[in-house]
């Protein structure tokens, strides 16, 4: 229900900021007036049609994924295509009911400011929905599978960036005799699996070892609909060059360590 | 003579397999594995079998399928988790104090496939000297996980040291999981499991540190302590045999089987193949290719492909 809240609350706003940049543009090509020449009122209408496609184009582009960090390559990306998608609405949609085209400028200072307005309100929207996510006790509270010094810094980095999935216990099929993780307890073998989903409400589960065990990992997330997860790690991938691709339909990890991370080439 | 067989493990490491079960009941050529054990303690040597609450009423039905000429009788621990468990030893020493055992102990763990004759062993002791079984492991790094034995070199029978998990073995003999405890032995039994309850292997230690001369009994038969995945399907390789065991009720149609495969009560396996794979009961099996694997029970699994894998009990894995 938080995250609901918060992402509804994350949608709304962002709707409100697409409406404000261009009306914002607006008054900074206009000037601070209700000009009678080019009339607010149609302008912003407009403005209000658009703002649902442009979300929409932006929740495609998987942006509001709290995971993911907002900084990153691919949100810049997906920002600027559906701001490009947004400004190309708004103009054609304007033309189709008005029968007008106008001020080029404006335009330009419309997807400027949608880009950079939304960028910033997303980067302190982050800061707040993680705090509001991560509080005690935590929306999505996490298993971690595994002791090994990859899940450890897993650990460290998901509670240095107070990401939602927040790690909670800690389960290891060897055995370690590590009694805590940058404090998360280390609960014990994985014959603690079921009392530990059960008793912490687990909705993540991170497998970070036991590569034999992903099977029965796996099993158990399904029939309690909790949402699994695999560190490339396990798999031996380690170079952080890999990625999830389609390969006639069917989802592939792909690892390819000397091309481009968006190269076209097989 | 009373024989004593620790079965009050948790077995956590062959999770899920042991999950709802001890490992001593895990199946292994049609019968639980504690099954094999007691048919090699001889008929007229009553068998006590320690376990856990958490097992207690699996093993009670196990004991009813015990044949009358074995006398076998339940020790129920309390400990319900692994953590409240008393330890191997300390289960001994409560059950030799609290029915004041005055007479010989055959000591067996119920989770390792001894592949000799217990009735042998048993005539290689002599009275009042603890003996002890040990197996030529030949690989130091696995020696390493267990409690190795240094013989005297002129008397190839006599212990002359015993160290319990050396990081640095000095022999691949290691001791197993049969021993006799001599009646004149149990004052030191009950000193040393008070302040290591959980140290089966120290206890030897402690004898020889106290000079107390301890026998060792050296077989080459095979041996398994099946604590792993990897030894179980072994230790099942070595009991069934190139060979496809079939339970009452279950059925294997059209899929190719090689190596050693079970196939459990009411379970069904249908085209596909199977190879070295050990099939719990009430299974579905349909168009899968399988290769050392072990499927617990209720498990449905349809055109998959799977190597080296463990189910868990109810997995349903569907290919269309």
């Amino acid at each position: 229900m938080r995250f609901r809240l918060t992402l509804l609350l994350w949608l709304l706003s962002d709707l409100a900021l697409f409406v404000g940049s261009y009306a914002l543009a607006y008054f900074l090509r206009i000037g601070w007036i209700f000009s009678s020449v080019f009339p607010f009122g149609p302008y912003i209408a407009v403005a209000v049609i658009v703002a649902p496609l442009w979300l929409l184009t932006l929740i495609s582009t998987r942006t509001f994924t709290l995971t993911r960090p907002q900084a990153s390559t691919e949100n810049a990306i997906g920002l600027v295509s559906a701001c490009v998608v947004g400004v190309a609405l708004f103009a054609l949609t304007y033309f189709f009911l008005f029968d007008l085209f106008f001020s080029r400028l404006l335009l330009i200072i419309a997807f400027a400011l949608s880009i950079l307005l939304t960028a910033l309100w997303h980067l302190i929207f982050e800061r707040i929905a993680r705090g509001i996510l991560w509080k005690n006790p935590p929306a999505f509270p996490t298993l971690i599978v595994g002791v090994t010094r990859e899940s450890m810094r897993l650990i460290e980095l998901l509670a240095k960036t107070k990401n939602p999935l927040c790690p909670v216990a800690i389960l290891d099929a060897q055995g370690t005799k590590e009694k805590e993780i940058h404090g998360i307890p280390v609960l014990g073998k994985l014959d603690k699996l079921e009392e530990t989903l059960v008793g912490l409400r687990i909705t993540h589960l991170i497998q970070c070892s036991d590569l034999e065990q992903s099977l029965n990992l796996l099993s158990a997330c399904r029939t309690r609909k909790i949402t699994y997860l695999l560190l490339p790690s396990v798999l031996g991938i380690v170079g952080r060059d890999e990625r999830i691709e389609s390969l006639e339909g069917r989802a592939v990890v792909m690892v390819r360590p000397e091309k481009g991370r968006y190269a076209l080439t097989q | 003579m009373i024989a004593f067989i620790l079965a009050g493990g948790f077995a956590t490491r062959l999770w899920p397999l042991t999950e709802k079960r001890a490992k001593p009941l895990l199946p292994l050529g049609g019968k639980p594995l504690i099954s094999l054990l007691v048919e090699k303690i001889p008929p007229e040597i009553p068998v006590v079998v320690s376990t856990n609450g958490a097992f207690a009423k699996l093993f009670e039905t196990w004991e009813d399928t015990v044949p009358l000429s074995h006398r076998v009788r339940m020790l129920i621990e309390t400990s319900e988790k692994e953590a409240q468990k008393m330890g191997a030893l300390g289960a001994l020493a409560d059950w030799v104090s609290q029915e004041r055992i005055d007479e010989d102990i055959l000591l067996l763990t119920g989770d390792n496939y001894l592949g000799f004759s217990i009735t042998h062993f048993l005539s290689t002791y002599k009275k009042g000297i603890p003996l002890l079984a040990a197996f030529d492991i030949k690989d130091p790094h696995r020696a390493s996980s267990f409690g190795t034995v240094i013989l005297e070199k002129d008397n190839p029978t006599h212990i002359a040291g015993f160290e319990e998990k050396p990081k640095e073995p000095k022999t691949t003999l290691v001791s197993t999981g049969c021993s006799v405890l001599p009646r004149e032995i149990l004052p030191v039994l009950m000193e040393f499991a008070s302040a290591h309850p959980d140290n089966v292997g120290g206890l030897f230690e402690e004898l020889l540190r106290r000079h107390i001369p301890v026998e060792c009994f050296v077989f080459t038969q095979p041996w398994l302590d099946i604590g792993s995945f990897s030894s179980y399907l072994e230790a099942h390789r070595l009991v069934v045999g190139e060979r496809v065991l079939l339970e009452p009720g279950a059925d294997v149609d059209h899929a190719a089987c090689s190596g050693s495969v079970t196939v459990g009560r009411g379970s069904k396996v249908e085209n596909g193949s199977l190879h070295d794979c050990i099939i719990f009961e009430d299974c579905l099996i349909e168009d899968c290719v399988l290769r050392d694997c072990i499927v617990d029970d209720r498990c449905h699994l349809k055109g998959m492909d799977l190597t080296g894998k463990m189910l868990r009990e109810g997995t349903v894995l569907e290919r269309e």
